[in-house]
């Protein structure tokens, strides 16, 4: 079998072929063999096969050894690494040789190296998974469609699954995606027209993905006959650009809401470009705009220009961003001030070539701010020059801040208040009230709560005050603090005092007066009238004894009427000029004198007299007053003394609030006070069955203690005694 | 004309009671008189007649200002004494008094009939007298 033409046929092969004999030496082999399969240059015929091979696998060794006693293999590729760690493909057929009726003789064997053509191979599938990018074909004729692994996995179904035209269409999501895919496959049939469109289709695990597929046609003869294309899964990158496409939707709608305008500028050709809400800001027509820097900054207020121009001049220079506000004059003359920021970008090699920025109407705020300023400005200067007291307290009522006001009406510098509460001040008895009107104040149903109040002067006298109280919240509806307006009354309220003091001395003195007068109006009168009565009487009266009984009664009549004038007089005289006259007079001297006046009296009466005063009480008074006093309060006390009992009369003094207070207690008749009290002092008022009761010795008796500023009071009980406390200022 | 059976004059003034008293019997105006010196001794006589059931005054003529018991505490007391004197007494004040207040006042006694300034005088108690015996 062996000729020349075969075995040159043999050598000149493209292919690597080889021929061994059953003990695997050579028999022959092919150019292409000993060039990309042997170790060396010599010949290898009737060499052994392994002997002179390039390293193969052991699985290619054993179907070779399978192949000598008849077994023929066939392998499409193996893939195998070298001991060195190269990968390599090698694809063989060992076909036995048989001699007719000697069984086997040998092999052929074909070898090749497909590791170049595996490795791209297997780049493009890596290169597909990585890229999510699969492959499809519809071969039109066969109608039929072949899907990559990728384009399987994308679709998550398994590696087995065999799709069809129908089938694949309906993984896309029905609506305007399936209406699409349909669309453009079907055009692609009829127009032989490519298509590139980014869909979702709803994967056999019921999960939405964004793909791309591209589709492209090969025609013959005119006609359609297989559609090949990719396709790949975009879900991520398309979500991405979705939600970057809602947030700049939302940008562009929060700058407008905010009416924030942006700008790009661009550097290198001087180019302005400006959003809509830029040419409402600057009051700009947008036809008008000529786009360059100039336009912008000529709209600039000429004060704010030069600092404006060197903040952008740093800014493309990279020394500091654009960060300003400045004032824009609009076209009709309004000055608006605008608020600027701005970043500059920069090529790759650091040079400025566009800046962008944002820029808005900062004019309310601006004029808020100088609003609250003056505001702030003027509260200041109302609070610290202000005629009436100011403070601020925390809600604790800790003072925060006093002005001089305040400070002069309480007598404590402002350092000394603010360590103290202004509890620590105020009048006890007023604390509660206080501590209702702070309650009132912090619920702040009512603004602008007044309060009067006492507080304690440093130097301890008492401080009135109405206090204003306006409680100030922050931000989170808490009260900060309370504004305290403080009206110092206490000159009002001192000067009410001594007003009320003095109409109430006046309208006594009116009282008395009026009663006064009526007393003599009535006593004179009663006189008079008897004198009229009698005189004609006695001008009728014939009978002798008779007319002398009435010349006694007109005599008696006179006489008391004398008399009633006589003590009139002492009433008016105690009423005028008393004060003029009062001088320090020792009270035991005044006694003593008065006890020896009467002293024929105490005797026939066996009277016991009981004397209690401190020889330093000395009284401010008129002596003859004092004398006359004493003289009544002691007859008094003799002439209704109990006919049961040997009369005591006790006399003692003491101090008490500033004033001396002598007593006489004595345990005679005693008077029902319960029935005579409002009358005890009253002129003409008796109330004894005793001849010389006249009802006007205590009525001289109160008007003089009362002239000498001085009062007189009683305690009495029927049969037991009487007690007269006399108060009178010290001498 | 009829005459009043029994007059009372309560009054502390004795010129008073005597001019009083000679007026009544120039004009024969009571049949009897009595007198007592303060509100006191008029509320205790007058109780002590009531007692042993003799004849009580018609016509009281009260004063004021006595010591005592005055004039209006005398009315005070006898408004509540008022039930066993079951006779209806008619009172007149009689007083130098030209006080406003008292006058006033007087409206508060529903058996005072008239406020009669002092001196009393004959047509007074003819007046009286008429008014009394109209009744």
């Amino acid at each position: 079998m062996k000729t020349l033409a075969v075995d040159f046929l043999l050598k000149e092969s493209p292919n690597a072929i080889a021929i061994v004999d059953t003990k695997l030496n050579f028999i022959n082999y092919s150019n292409e063999w000993h060039d990309r399969f042997s170790l060396g240059n010599t010949d290898y015929v009737n060499k052994n096969l392994f002997e002179s091979i390039i390293e193969t696998p052991d699985f290619f060794k054993k179907a070779i050894s399978n192949g000598i006693n008849g077994e023929e293999h066939i392998n499409t590729g193996q893939k195998f690494i070298l001991p060195d760690g190269t990968l390599q493909w090698l694809k063989w057929k060992i076909i036995p040789s048989k001699v007719e009726n000697q069984g086997f003789d040998g092999a052929i064997i074909f070898l090749d190296d497909i590791t170049e053509e595996q490795k791209e191979i297997e780049l493009l599938h890596k290169a597909e998974e990585v890229a999510r990018i699969g492959c499809w074909e519809l071969d039109l004729l066969n109608n039929t469609v072949y899907w990559t692994k990728t384009t399987k996995e994308i679709h998550e179904v398994d590696q087995d699954f065999v799709p069809n035209l129908e089938e694949g269409i309906n993984f896309y999501k029905e609506g305007v995606h399936r209406d699409k895919i349909s669309y453009l496959v079907s055009n692609a049939i009829a127009e032989g027209k490519s298509f590139d469109t980014e869909l979702i289709i709803i994967t056999a695990k019921g999960r939405e993905v964004w793909v791309c597929a591209k589709g492209e046609v090969e025609i013959l003869n005119g006609k359609a006959v297989r559609l090949i294309g990719t396709f790949q899964d975009i879900d991520e990158r398309k979500k991405i650009e979705l939600a970057h496409q809602e947030i700049s939707e939302r940008l562009k709608m929060t700058s407008q809401t905010a009416q924030i305008g942006t700008w790009n500028y661009n550097l290198t050709e001087n180019n302005l470009d400006w959003d809509d809400e830029m040419y409402r800001i600057f009051d700009i027509e947008k036809f008008n705009f000529s786009g360059a820097f100039e336009a912008w900054s000529s709209t600039i207020h000429t004060d704010d220009l030069k600092r404006v121009l060197t903040a952008t001049e740093n800014a493309i220079n990279g020394i500091k961003d654009f960060d300003e506000e400045y004032r824009i004059i609009h076209k009709n003359g309004t000055i608006r001030h605008i608020k600027g920021l701005s970043k500059t970008i920069n090529d790759i090699n650091g040079t400025a070539v566009k800046m962008t920025g944002a820029n808005w109407d900062i004019t309310e705020l601006r004029s808020t701010e100088i609003k609250l300023a003056e505001s702030t400005k003027s509260f200041t200067e109302t609070f610290e020059h202000s005629s009436i007291g100011m403070a601020l307290v925390s809600p604790d009522l800790n003072w925060l801040k006093a002005n001089k006001s305040l400070c002069k009406s309480l007598g404590y510098s402002e350092n000394e208040l603010l360590k103290i509460s202004s509890n620590d001040i105020t009048h006890p008895d007023d604390l509660p009230g206080s501590r209702y009107f702070k309650k009132k104040v912090i619920e702040g149903d009512t603004i602008n709560l007044q309060f009067q109040k006492r507080y304690f002067h440093k130097n301890g006298n008492i401080v009135h005050a109405i206090i204003g109280a306006t409680p100030v919240k922050d931000i989170n509806g808490n009260i900060s603090h309370i504004i305290i307006q403080f009206l110092d009354i206490t000159e009002r309220i001192e000067s009410q005092k001594k007003l009320e003091a003095l109409v109430d001395v006046t309208k006594s003195q009116n009282e008395s007066l009026t009663n006064f007068a009526h007393i003599v109006s009535h006593n004179l009168r009663s006189h008079s009238t008897n004198m009229v009565m009698l005189t004609k009487f006695l001008n009728k009266e014939k009978d002798d004894e008779e007319r002398q009984n009435i010349h006694r009664m007109i005599t008696s009549a006179t006489e008391s009427l004398s008399e009633t004038i006589a003590h009139l007089n002492d009433v008016v005289q105690i009423k005028t000029g008393t004060l003029e006259n009062l001088q320090s007079i020792s009270v035991i001297n005044t006694i003593n004198h008065i006890t020896k006046s009467i002293n024929g009296l105490l005797e026939d009466k066996e009277a016991q007299l009981k004397i209690d005063i401190c020889k330093t009480h000395f009284v401010n008074a008129v002596p003859a007053y004092l004398e006359s006093i004493f003289l009544n309060i002691l007859t008094n006390a003799l002439k209704y003394s109990s006919e049961k009992r040997t009369p005591i009369i006790k006399i003692t003094s003491h101090i008490e609030e500033q004033l001396m207070v002598i007593s006489f207690t004595d345990n005679g008749q005693g008077i029902d006070l319960k029935r005579h009290g409002d009358k005890i002092f009253g002129m003409y008022k008796t109330f004894h069955k005793h001849k010389d009761a006249k009802g006007i010795g205590l009525f001289i008796t109160k008007n003089q203690i009362e002239s000498m500023s001085g009062s007189i009071n009683i305690e009495s009980k029927v049969d037991k005694g009487t007690k007269i406390i006399i108060k009178l200022k010290q001498g | 004309m009829k005459k009043i059976e029994i007059c009372c004059i309560i009054d502390d003034d004795p010129i008073f009671v005597y001019g009083t008293k000679r007026i009544i019997k120039e004009v024969n105006f009571a049949n009897s008189i009595i007198v007592y010196n303060n509100g006191k001794d008029a509320l205790d006589g007058l109780m002590k007649l009531c007692i042993a059931n003799e004849p009580l005054p018609d016509v009281i003529f009260l004063d004021l200002n006595m010591p005592i018991l005055n004039g209006w505490e005398f009315l005070d007391e006898f408004k509540n004494c008022k039930s066993p004197l079951s006779k209806k007494i008619v009172i007149y004040i009689i007083s130098s008094s030209v006080d406003p207040r008292d006058l006033e006042r007087v409206k508060n006694y529903e058996q005072v009939d008239t406020y009669i300034l002092k001196p009393i005088t004959p047509d007074d108690l003819g007046k009286i007298l008429g008014a009394t015996v109209e009744s």
